[in-house]
């Protein structure tokens, strides 16, 4: 954005406002128009539906410090947000390497198939582990008559909360590692040669060569992933409905719960407040590291 | 890595590539499994014993108690509320990333503000006030369509996109005269393809699996898309899997179709999206 425009015809600043226009209108009314209503209505006591509203000040910020749901929420994301960015990333970078291992032919065709489960709908995939952990399913009936072990996947708050993980972790892997395997195949082969000349391959390459040289790419997973944890709804909303104990709940979820049916929609409106200012912070300490990192390997 | 006779090393490599793969996969093939299995065994069998396409039927109404038309509806709601918003993403993202980049036009910096200030914000903060302000469209395709049609992200991708695409391409075409709605459609369209692919298929594939915004402002069941109307009778019908497993089933093969169709377009999309 350094350059300085050169010349700005009347003709070309009209075009400019014609392509332009639809998306300022959309942002004024579903985004401008919205965001102060939410910073108001988070002053408020209201019911959704009633005319009246009664203007309270800081009291919803103040009920935030005192919830069980809301510290449940706080809680978790961070719960979600340290399994879920280890394992993406650990299972992205297998499923990348070993892809990289794999001759050229079929290597697509594997990478692809990987990413199938990113395109899963949430839903779907919560019908299958709901009946899958059912009570009396194949896997369930398996466990029992084989090993005498008697489970309840979905109401036990271990299991519970490790599901939710594994559910993410399965779905997104595959698609980090396409970001993963794009950044191994961009490490030139005279790096690659260099470091057959040295000797340096197996894990002594991964840790001091490959892994550095795709830093920027491993930032790109990390902000993604972080995202993610802290966006988690569908599973629990159809699966464990947050609980048991709010161990698997999330913002979403509270945020839902609390606007749309137990219609606090001021209170809503204040947590979802907290919920951002949360993701603000947490993205800007992830940011300061990686920053670090990156700056100490040169990019 | 000329590879002679079969090491250990590649080998080793297959093998878990195999096992990584089919834990991988091993779910869609336990959903299309219990599709096809007889209801009365449905969840009891690992492996198919008998096929039938009950579960299928049921689903558009024969021999159920299902309302016959629901689910085709849910259905063709999915595909009229996806198709339409993917459309839109595409055509804003390309006219704000041709406009941004390549005009010079003297908006751009509001824009760019405008942008990289929403950025900022989580889309959670807007739900209450966008479903009040979407209300006088409750239960309309244009109340579902509209206040999510326009992605940041999407437009963030055109805009990187066409920054590395070299201005003579644009000011040739100007030169002969051509107008700017012709130059999107007729260069800066084929030019570029794969981002416009990827962006297409991903708006495409979130807006088929949204559930919040679809439940909060269409919950009358003859408007409710396949992704909601599963959610939805998912719970009561807790006793009759079969077609739960069969109506997801549909709801995950057009995505995946699609994606297969337009793999090729993925890896170029990928790396530029690393940019």
């Amino acid at each position: 954005m350094k350059k300085k425009v050169k010349s700005t015809s009347s003709r070309s600043n009209l075009v400019g406002w014609l392509l332009n226009g639809p998306y300022l209108i959309y942002s004024v009314i579903f985004f401008l128009i919205p965001l102060v209503w939410a910073a108001w209505l988070s002053l408020m006591d209201w019911n959704l539906m009633s005319k009246n509203k009664k203007f309270v000040g800081l009291a919803n910020f103040k009920a935030l410090f005192s919830d069980e749901k809301v510290k449940a929420a706080f809680i978790n994301s961070y719960r979600y947000l340290l399994p879920i960015v280890v394992l993406c990333f650990l299972c992205g970078l297998v499923i990348a390497l070993l892809v990289s291992k794999l001759p050229d032919k079929i290597k697509g065709f594997v990478a692809v198939l990987f990413f199938i489960p990113y395109l899963t709908s949430g839903v779907a995939t919560s019908v299958v582990v709901k009946y899958f952990f059912n009570y009396n399913s194949v896997f369930n009936t398996f466990l029992r008559e084989h090993f005498d072990l008697n489970i309840n996947w979905l109401t036990d708050k271990r299991y519970a909360f490790a599901i939710m993980v594994g559910i993410v972790v399965w779905k997104m892997s595959g698609y980090y590692a396409l970001f993963i395997l794009s950044g191994i195949e961009s490490i030139g082969t005279d790096v690659n040669e260099a470091c057959a000349l040295d000797g340096s391959k197996g894990f002594h390459k991964l840790i001091h060569v490959t892994l550095p040289m795709i830093m920027p790419t491993l930032t790109t997973v990390l902000v993604l992933a972080t995202g993610l944890a802290f966006g988690i709804y569908t599973e629990p909303f159809l699966l464990t409905g947050g609980g048991p104990n709010l161990s698997t709940t999330s913002w979403q979820l509270e945020i839902y719960n609390t606007s749309f049916t137990r219609f606090q929609s001021g209170y809503g409106a204040a947590m979802a407040i907290a919920n951002a200012v949360q993701i603000f912070v947490t993205l800007r300490i992830i940011n300061f590291f990686t920053d670090k990192l990156n700056r100490k390997f040169g990019y | 890595m000329t590879k002679k006779k079969i090491s250990f090393k590649s080998v080793s490599i297959t093998t878990i590539t195999i096992i990584l793969l089919v834990i991988s996969l091993f779910p869609f093939y336990y959903l299309i499994v219990q599709s096809f299995t007889p209801w009365d065994k449905v969840d009891k069998v690992l492996a198919p014993t008998e096929f039938t396409l009950r579960s299928y039927e049921y689903l558009i109404g024969k021999g159920g108690t299902s309302n016959s038309t629901m689910w085709v509806k849910a259905l063709f709601n999915s595909f009229i509320v996806a198709f339409p918003t993917a459309i839109i993403s595409v055509a804003v993202g390309l006219a704000i990333g041709y406009s941004v980049s390549k005009l010079k036009f003297k908006g751009e910096k509001t824009i760019m503000n405008t942008l990289l200030f929403q950025m900022f914000f989580p889309a959670i903060i807007l739900l209450v006030p966008r479903y009040m302000i979407a209300k006088p469209l409750a239960n309309t395709y244009a109340g579902m369509i509209i206040p999510m049609c326009i992605s940041i992200w999407a437009i963030f991708m055109y805009i990187n996109y066409f920054k590395t695409i070299p201005n003579e391409m644009f000011e040739a075409a100007k030169i002969d005269g051509a107008s700017d709605l012709k130059i999107l459609w007729k260069i800066a369209l084929p030019i570029t393809k794969s981002v416009t692919t990827i962006v297409f298929l991903s708006i495409f594939m979130q807006r088929w699996c949204e559930l919040m915004w679809d439940m909060l402002v269409a919950p009358d069941i003859k408007m409710q898309t396949l992704n909601v109307l599963i959610s939805t009778q998912f719970k009561p019908m807790g006793s009759f899997p079969g077609p739960m497993y069969a109506a997801s089933v549909i709801l995950t093969l057009p995505i995946i179709i699609l994606f297969l169709c337009f793999s090729k377009y993925f890896k170029e999309g990928i790396s530029f999206m690393l940019k």
